[in-house]
């Protein structure tokens, strides 16, 4: 079956010129044209199927917004092919957002004077979404997301979780079969970042939306996504199961023992003890190098233990490791793919 | 805030001690000023561009006339008046000044006020330093390139020199004293911009701006003169080209000087009531 | 496509009308502004009798002209303004529009229309019903077809070059305050008969931006007047292609920059 994103060797160039400052600068930038080329996509090569929730990873000036761009069609790449439901997305511009949806971050998609249902019901007009269908999304999205509250109130008045909401109703009204979300929980309390979540996560089993997920909260990634794309300078350094990636990178994990008495000495070999609050000790230690296993046979041989707990390291610090130890560095080659693409 | 928190407003006097402060903060207004270089350039070539229409259109009304004067002005005089007013458009403000305007509305206000530097002259002095660039980079380059376009006028002796600088200055005390006026209005209405914006259009028309005033009708002149707005322009204008000698020169002084004093006492008196407002309803 | 762009635009009303002493005020303003402009012309022609020839009636009749015709642009082409438009460049809010499935001029079209505006449309009918009293012009039928079509292609004029300075916002946002040169320039230029303007600035005015077509040449025939450059006959009745030619040049203009924006983000 058709890949419903397929993108093969994405190029996207920008030219940068220095730009002078003041009047002067202004009759300098006329005249010289000092420029030097950024590539922010440099060889990009994935292909997403229908019903994926991918979670879609970089720093700041990876290449994440340029390639959303290029995806949603309002923005031309220097070369390479893109397709996303069989159109090329910036060359059918009307045809292609017609059945995608999109939210990015903090910006609306709503009318910033007009209360979130009449704002709702103009996007009906301009999708064209049929009446029966917006009535069914409507209640739907009206029980699910809690709109009731505030469905009359003109969206400058709501807060950062209701204008979330409210712009994820208006973003899947028409039934996309594609949605763009970028950055959807920044900014939001715990609480309202899960029901965010809860909602994505059921736009995707429940209705079949494709999700693509960017993100720099990684709990929003552990939470929901399987596959994981991961990208830097322009490269896809990785582009996987998120599992994978943990395994592959997660160096360190936890075990937290609950001893039975005040032992003086709790240590144990290749483990390093990283906290000791009362009878509770929590160890550190390297995967591959020894198994949880061992560890809690060696101290169950020393000591009485009453409880015990493995913890996986979190994907924030593997990230991080990734990032900082650049562990998928691109070898002068060709991006280190690593995992299967779609299980 | 409380009453004696205000104590930036009491007494009034500027005491000698506070001068370097308000030096300084003329100096800061002005370099404020200077930075914004792209919208001085635009501004200047906006400026010029309607300069050159309206000597155009002065040099249509004169017509047949040219060779004469009207009204004591000759054709020159006309087409001087036309770059001298432009050149004053950003030296005086004279479409608008709302920096005080917006600190009222925002609340900022109440900290302008518990400076112990009094208010008025805190506010002066910016617009002075503000103004003094002003006429540096969008002045003074528009009567440059009068002078290379067009044969204009200038002061005829050097006591008509002196007395430009002292008519320049007063010029823009006033121009200063109506904008604060105005601008206090914000103490009491919501809707002050609109207002703010309806006066300052009432100075283009009552100053002078548009047309020198000896060409309006004898009944129009009568009116206007009887306003303080020519004294902001037109007076000016008329030190600048020479109209006016002797006595004529010196009343013309004086009476700008009159104004200043009356409108400034009107400052004050509108200010201390804006202040009793905010302190006691909190603004 | 009609019925989304009155919905559009009857947002940007609504929000105006949400402030209703203010918008009366900025109303009344800027009627107020145009009109101390007229009145004090008007005095001093008390004084001068005409300028370049033309008596009060008939700089009236042009002046108010172009007067109700760029202040009807202003209205109806407020989303191609370029200092509002600036504004949604720098915001990135531009961006809405292409995600959008819809045209993107109608959505530009429906993104503002700010009424207040009306003041200076108001005015510039004023003083042209004014000129049309103090005239007395013998009207024929074909004048009084022609009129609203000058008026028109006026609008059409001064919106191209609206469409213009927004269009120069995909390239760089500062520049949008030296359109205002070309547009609040111009439009003030073309309110007083071209005849008394320097030799290049006419010749500028009536082939480079063709603004001359559109209200002084229809003026001398309106007015009857003999054209003083000697131009051929057939110049006044050029408004409706200098004046939608300027529009389609605009809109052709436009086009490149939506497609460099998209080639170069922002």
């Amino acid at each position: 079956m058709q890949p419903i994103i397929s993108v093969v060797n994405l190029h996207k160039e920008f030219r940068v010129f220095r730009h002078h400052r003041g009047a002067l600068g202004a009759l300098r930038n006329l005249l010289t044209r000092e420029s030097r080329v950024v590539k922010a996509v440099d060889g990009l090569t994935f292909s997403i199927r229908r019903g994926e929730l991918v979670g879609y990873l970089g720093p700041n000036g990876a290449g994440k917004s340029t390639t959303l761009k290029i995806l949603t069609g309002i923005l031309v790449p220097t070369s390479g092919e893109v397709r996303v439901n069989g159109r090329v997305p910036w060359r059918e511009r009307k045809a292609h957002v017609a059945r995608i949806g999109a939210v990015f971050g903090q910006r609306n998609i709503l009318w910033w004077d007009l209360p979130v249902i009449e704002s709702l019901d103009l996007l009906r007009e301009i999708y064209k979404v049929p009446a029966a269908t917006y009535r069914r999304n409507l209640d739907h999205f009206r029980e699910v997301l809690a709109l009731d509250d505030f469905l009359h109130t003109p969206v400058r008045s709501l807060s950062l979780g209701q204008s979330m909401r409210a712009n994820l109703a208006g973003a899947l009204l028409h039934d996309p079969d594609l949605v763009f979300l970028d950055e959807p929980t920044i900014g939001l309390d715990v609480v309202a970042k899960e029901r965010i979540r809860q909602f994505i996560r059921h736009i995707n089993r429940e209705r079949g939306a494709t999700v693509i997920l960017t993100t720099h909260d990684l709990s929003d990634v552990e939470k929901l996504c399987e596959r994981v794309m991961m990208i830097d300078h322009g490269h896809l350094l990785f582009d996987g199961q998120l599992e994978a990636l943990r395994q592959r990178f997660g160096g360190e994990r936890e075990l937290v023992v609950d001893f039975a008495e005040d032992y003086p000495d709790v240590s144990v070999e290749e483990a390093r003890i990283v906290e000791r609050d009362g009878l509770r000790v929590t160890y550190r230690f390297t995967r591959g190098a020894v198994t949880a296993s061992t560890l809690i046979g060696r101290l169950s041989a020393r000591y009485r233990l009453l409880d015990l707990s493995v913890r996986e390291p979190e994907i924030e610090d593997t990230v991080r490791r990734i990032y900082e130890e650049r562990l998928l560095e691109k070898p002068g080659g060709n991006a280190g793919n690593e995992g299967t693409v779609g299980t | 805030m409380r009453p004696h928190e205000a104590q930036s407003v009491r007494g009034g006097e500027a005491a000698s001690a506070d001068w370097p402060a308000y030096a300084a903060l003329a100096r800061m207004a002005f370099q404020r000023q200077l930075a914004y270089r792209f919208a001085n350039v635009s501004g200047l070539l906006t400026n010029g561009f309607f300069g050159l229409l309206r000597a155009y259109v002065l040099i249509a009304l004169f017509g047949a006339r040219h060779a004469g004067r009207v009204a004591g002005y000759s054709i020159g005089d006309a087409i001087t008046y036309t770059g001298l007013t432009q050149a004053l458009i950003a030296y005086i403000a004279l479409w608008g000044w709302w920096d005080l305007m917006r600190s009222i509305r925002t609340g900022e206000v109440a900290s302008d006020l518990s400076r112990p530097l009094d208010f008025f002259w805190y506010w002066c002095a910016q617009d002075f330093g503000r103004a003094a660039a002003q006429m540096l980079v969008r002045g003074l380059p528009i009567m440059a390139a009068y002078a290379l376009v067009f044969r204009i006028t200038l002061p005829p002796t050097p006591l008509h020199w002196l007395a430009l600088l002292v008519t320049l200055a007063l010029a823009l005390f006033l121009s200063f004293c109506w904008r604060f006026i105005v601008s206090l209005s914000a103490f009491w209405m919501q809707d002050a911009v609109g207002i703010g914006r309806m006066a300052w259009i009432v100075v283009t028309f009552l100053s002078g701006f548009l047309m020198p005033v000896a060409f309006l009708p004898d009944w129009m002149q009568a009116l206007m003169r009887y306003t303080f707005f020519p004294a902001m322009i037109n007076t000016v204008v008329e030190v600048y080209l020479g109209l006016l000698d002797g006595p004529a020169l010196l009343g013309a002084l004086a009476a700008q000087l009159l104004w200043a004093v009356i409108l400034y006492a009107l400052a004050r008196l509108v200010l201390a009531a804006g202040v009793r407002k905010l302190v006691i309803q909190g603004g | 496509m009609l019925s989304l762009y009155l919905r559009l635009i009857s947002i940007s009303l609504r929000s105006q009308m949400q402030y209703r002493l203010s918008f009366l005020l900025d109303a009344l303003g800027s009627t107020f502004a145009s009109l101390v402009e007229f009145v004090t012309l008007a005095a001093a022609l008390t004084r001068f009798g005409s300028v370049g020839g033309w008596r009060l009636g008939e700089v009236a009749f042009l002046y108010g002209l172009v007067e109700m015709a760029f202040g009807t642009m202003d209205m109806v082409f407020s989303g191609f303004d370029p200092g509002y438009f600036s504004q949604q460049i720098r915001r990135g809010t531009f961006d809405q529009f292409l995600l959008r499935p819809a045209s993107l001029v109608l959505q530009m079209f429906g993104s503002e229309f700010i009424l207040r505006r009306l003041g200076r449309m108001a005015q510039g009918a004023a003083v042209f019903a004014l000129s049309l009293w103090v005239l007395n012009l013998p009207w024929t039928p074909g004048k009084l077809i022609y009129l609203p079509v000058v008026f028109v292609s006026t609008v059409a004029f001064f919106g191209g070059l609206f469409v213009v300075g927004a269009a120069t916002c995909f390239w760089t946002v500062e520049a949008s305050e030296a359109i205002n040169i070309f547009t609040y320039g111009g439009s003030t230029m073309l309110s007083y008969p071209m005849h008394i303007y320097a030799d290049w600035m006419r010749r500028f005015f009536i082939f480079v931006v063709p603004g001359a077509l559109l209200v002084y040449y229809p003026a001398l025939f309106f007015l009857g007047k003999p054209d003083p450059l000697g131009l051929p006959p057939f110049m006044p009745f050029l408004a409706p292609l200098a004046g939608f030619g300027v529009l389609a040049a605009a809109f052709a203009f436009w086009q490149i920059g939506v497609r460099k924006y998209t080639s170069t983000g922002t």
